[in-house]
């Protein structure tokens, strides 16, 4: 059978693929897109790559380290690794974590319920490799074996022997960008054990102690942003020139003059967003501008360094790079003596800066911080504004980001403005806090290095598309236009390569885009339609 | 004193203290960050879809409404029926369930006995006890044993949990088949276990020695007095450290209040010295987690 892999084998024959994906395996799609033989081929790996970079594993490569020359450095970098997981075990380096590693190293019964919560494993065809438990089931072995005393006799009887080499941490490292963090596997665990935070604690080591993490989301992504001010290369000037073209822009296509206020003090709401917006959805700010000046609040965007950036890719793999972020946030809010940040359209900047962070922002950084999806609400149902939901009516359904829903509890907000705007609200099956993630999460929307773009459209992305589809199965040709809506930048970029990917603008005639520009879309005020269904 | 009572002692005293060390080092753990996962079973009125209190416009201005009859409607069912296994792996659930259940009923057959060692077999709340033990008692040994065996063949032969079950599992579901099945046989084979068992209670209670039980009660004490010993130090420790994982952890939404004495806990952590390795960190052992934290320079 396709995708048997023993714990042990990830020691063993680095010459060789652990595992190899089978499309005949994969989760079947639902028609028109369910021949597998109009599967897209991946991208090649060229046979110089494989030689050059750790590509073992599976597939696909996610992280490109290159391999190290000799043995020493091998060993070398095997000890670094050993030196890592020591660190996250102690109280002085990991305290961030330390209590719920703790308990999911120690108690977990191997029971394997949470596999099947996997939309990886379970769209890779069942893959071993591809399950909760296998990076979990490496990790543990190794720190029973080589971290705890008297491991070589206890450690192997009580957890399973495992063999620690350059070939079992290279293909750990890859392996823990092989996973979203969606954390729905946890959601099943009835002990309580949660292997998305061992991932992330991995990831963790990786970054953290060896310095290796993946350049999208560390030198192009939170470096990048503490440096230049954002992870899309944009500078505090270069941002509001955008903004004022996007300002230019609305107010020719509504007919309602839209001046974006910057740093306006002493503001009740400082608003951020993902930058990414900015450049790639510039609709989604443009309807925010609208909606707060419609409502007469009074708002501001902050042109500091990092604070006009939502993002915080920190929460992915690297602690520290997320509370610098953080801090950076609520820097610019306490300098603006704002009441609250109120965080945009962007799943992981709500965990990162509302939940994740929240307990390292003290004294008076610690800024009152809300989702998006409350403010929306109130201004929805705040009477001020003039609704015509008829303008809505075509079929609607919502993507719930896993980490403003199942991991922030943000669920009813933006369903309750969407019962009331949209006639043709739907719900995908599971939604809520069971959804299923896009396929893009914990970074991997902006990661598309060798062919990891194909894995994550086929493999991490497959599942959603699938429910995306069983939605609108009451019409689901193009001749019936149809929004997904999902209020998140980084699933949005997810759903746009997956919808590219499958081509299902062209088949399905489903476009994908935020939540703010569909209640724009039902203004009274707004003349012509605010949504233009050409797919982007 | 036999070696049977000295036993007794020794695992009742090895088991409370090494429960106690367990959960005393993981309850000063430090504080961790938020990493709560929805629904959180306190959320009043929430809990049903999942929400939290970020659904409320300014929710730092709205009392919490946190609700422990919430709590309790998730734990109950949860300890007592594996509602979590039922729902999400029927298959294991079909030998996890009897063999959890069997071993409370055993668990509570024991405390019957000790009740019956306390007030006696022939009056009042003694008798009743030992009457409800005499059901109870084989009641659990039989759902035990059949629970234990399925589970071992499921761990066996279940493609999901080949390969992926160390060997200490086995050796766990071996220790507890021992367990019910030298209890079972205890019933089958002697007339009135409650007694002998009662009379063993009675003998402990009081520090004195009397005749000896017979043999295969003896077995069976053996047995359970070693597994009691054993237990602190396993996975299957997760009977208390649940707890953990789901109010520390899984359902611990509380907020960084200012002055809170959560901001004071989380203000000492701040100063403990970092030494990761890697070069962005900017770690040297002495730097604190606030220093680095707040370096935001890149070069």
């Amino acid at each position: 059978m396709a995708g048997k892999v023993n714990v042990r084998d990830i020691g063993k024959h680095p010459e060789r693929q652990l595992t190899h994906i089978d499309p005949q395996e994969l989760l079947p799609l639902p028609p028109p897109y369910d021949r597998t033989n109009e599967e897209r081929p991946w991208k090649e790996i060229t046979q110089e790559q494989k030689e050059a970079v750790v590509s073992n594993l599976d597939d696909t490569i996610a992280l490109g380290v290159p391999k190290p020359g000799t043995r020493e450095e091998e060993e070398r970098l095997v000890e670094l690794f050993l030196s890592g997981l020591r660190k996250l075990l102690t109280r002085e380096n990991n305290w961030t974590f330390l209590q719920p590693l703790l308990l999911s190293l120690e108690h977990c019964t191997r029971c394997q319920t949470c596999n099947d919560a996997c939309p990886i494993y379970e769209a890779s065809g069942r893959n071993d490799v591809y399950r909760p438990t296998y990076r979990s089931e490496v990790w543990r072995r190794i720190v029973a074996k080589y971290i705890r005393p008297g491991g070589k006799f206890h450690g192997v009887f009580t957890q399973g022997d495992i063999e620690l080499n350059w070939t079992t941490v290279s293909r750990l490292m890859e392996l823990s960008y092989r996973c979203t963090l969606c954390r729905r596997c946890a959601q099943t665990c009835p002990i309580g054990v949660d292997n998305g935070l061992i991932t992330h604690e991995l990831r963790k080591v990786f970054s953290q102690e060896m310095g290796i993490a993946p350049k999208e989301i560390h030198e192009q992504g939170s470096m990048l942003q503490l440096k230049v001010g954002s992870s899309t290369g944009m500078n505090p000037l270069v941002v509001r020139d955008n903004i004022d073209f996007i300002d230019e822009d609305i107010t020719e296509k509504t007919g309602i003059t839209i001046k974006t206020p910057w740093d306006k003090e002493g503001a009740e709401v400082l608003l951020i967003h993902n930058a990414g917006e900015i450049l790639a959805w510039p609709e989604n700010p443009g309807a925010f501008a609208i909606l707060l000046e419609a409502a007469g609040i009074s708002w501001t965007l902050s042109s500091d360094v990092a604070a006009y950036d939502g993002i915080n890719y920190g929460l992915w793999y690297d602690d520290f790079q997320l509370a610098r972020v953080a801090h950076k946030h609520a820097e610019a809010a306490r300098k603006l003596k704002v009441k609250k940040i109120v965080i945009g359209e962007c799943g992981h900047a709500h965990k990162a800066l509302a939940v994740v962070a929240d307990r390292i922002l003290q004294g008076d950084l610690n800024v009152r911080r809300e989702s998006a999806m409350t403010l929306l609400e109130d201004i929805v149902f705040s009477g001020k504004i003039d609704f015509a939901p008829s303008k809505n009516d075509f079929p609607v359904t919502l993507h719930d980001p896993c980490n403003m829903v199942r991991l922030m509890g943000v669920v009813e907000p933006q369903r309750r403005i969407l019962r009331y705007l949209a006639p043709q609200f739907r719900e995908m099956t599971p939604h809520g806090v069971n959804n299923y993630c896009c396929g893009g999460g914990s970074g991997f929307a902006i990661m598309s290095p060798f062919n990891f773009r194909d894995w994550r459209l086929s493999i991490s992305g497959r599942k959603k598309l699938r429910q995306v589809l069983d939605a609108f199965a009451d019409c689901p040709g193009p001749e019936v236009k149809k929004y997904l809506c999902a209020p998140c930048s980084n699933c949005k970029g997810q759903l746009r390569d997956l919808f590219q990917y499958y081509r299902v603008w062209e088949k399905s005639g489903i476009l994908y885009g935020g939540l703010a520009e569909l209640i724009v879309n039902a203004m009274v005020d707004i003349k012509g339609p605010f949504i233009e269904w050409e797919f982007r | 004193m036999t070696a049977l009572h000295i036993l007794a002692y020794v695992s009742v005293s090895v088991f409370i203290i090494a429960v106690a060390v367990r959960a005393i080092r993981l309850a000063t753990t430090p504080v961790h960050l938020r990493w709560e996962l929805y629904p959180v079973a306190h959320e009043k009125d929430r809990m049903s879809y999942g929400g939290s209190y970020f659904e409320d416009k300014d929710w730092w201005t709205t009392p919490r409404k946190k609700s422990l009859f919430g709590e309790l409607k998730v734990t109950v069912p949860e300890i007592l029926l594996l509602r979590g296994v039922w729902e999400h792996n029927r298959p294991l659930w079909l030998w996890s369930f009897p063999m959890h259940f069997g071993l409370y009923l055993v668990i509570g057959f024991a405390i019957l006995v000790l009740v019956v060692a306390i007030f006696g077999p022939h009056n009042g709340i003694g008798a009743i006890a030992a009457q409800a033990g005499r059901i109870v008692g084989p009641i659990g040994y039989v759902l035990g044993t059949c629970g234990t065996v399925g589970l071992f063949g499921h761990r066996l032969f279940s493609r999901k949990t080949r390969g992926f079950t160390p060997p200490v599992a086995y050796v766990n579901i071996l220790f507890l088949l021992t367990l019910f099945a030298t209890g079972l046989y205890v019933f089958i084979s002697i007339p009135d276990p409650m007694r002998g068992f009662s009379a063993f209670g009675r003998e402990l209670l009081t520090f004195t020695a009397g005749a000896a039980p017979a043999s295969a009660a003896v077995v069976h004490l053996a047995v359970v007095l070693s597994f009691m010993m054993y237990v602190p130090f396993t996975h299957m420790t997760h009977f208390f450290t649940k707890y953990f994982t789901y109010h520390a952890v899984r359902w611990n939404d509380e907020p960084n209040l200012r002055g809170s004495k959560l901001e004071a806990a989380i203000r000492r952590q701040l100063t403990y010295p970092v030494s990761w390795s890697a070069a962005h960190v900017k770690a040297d052992g002495r730097k604190n987690w606030a220093d680095i934290a707040t370096d935001t320079e890149v070069e």
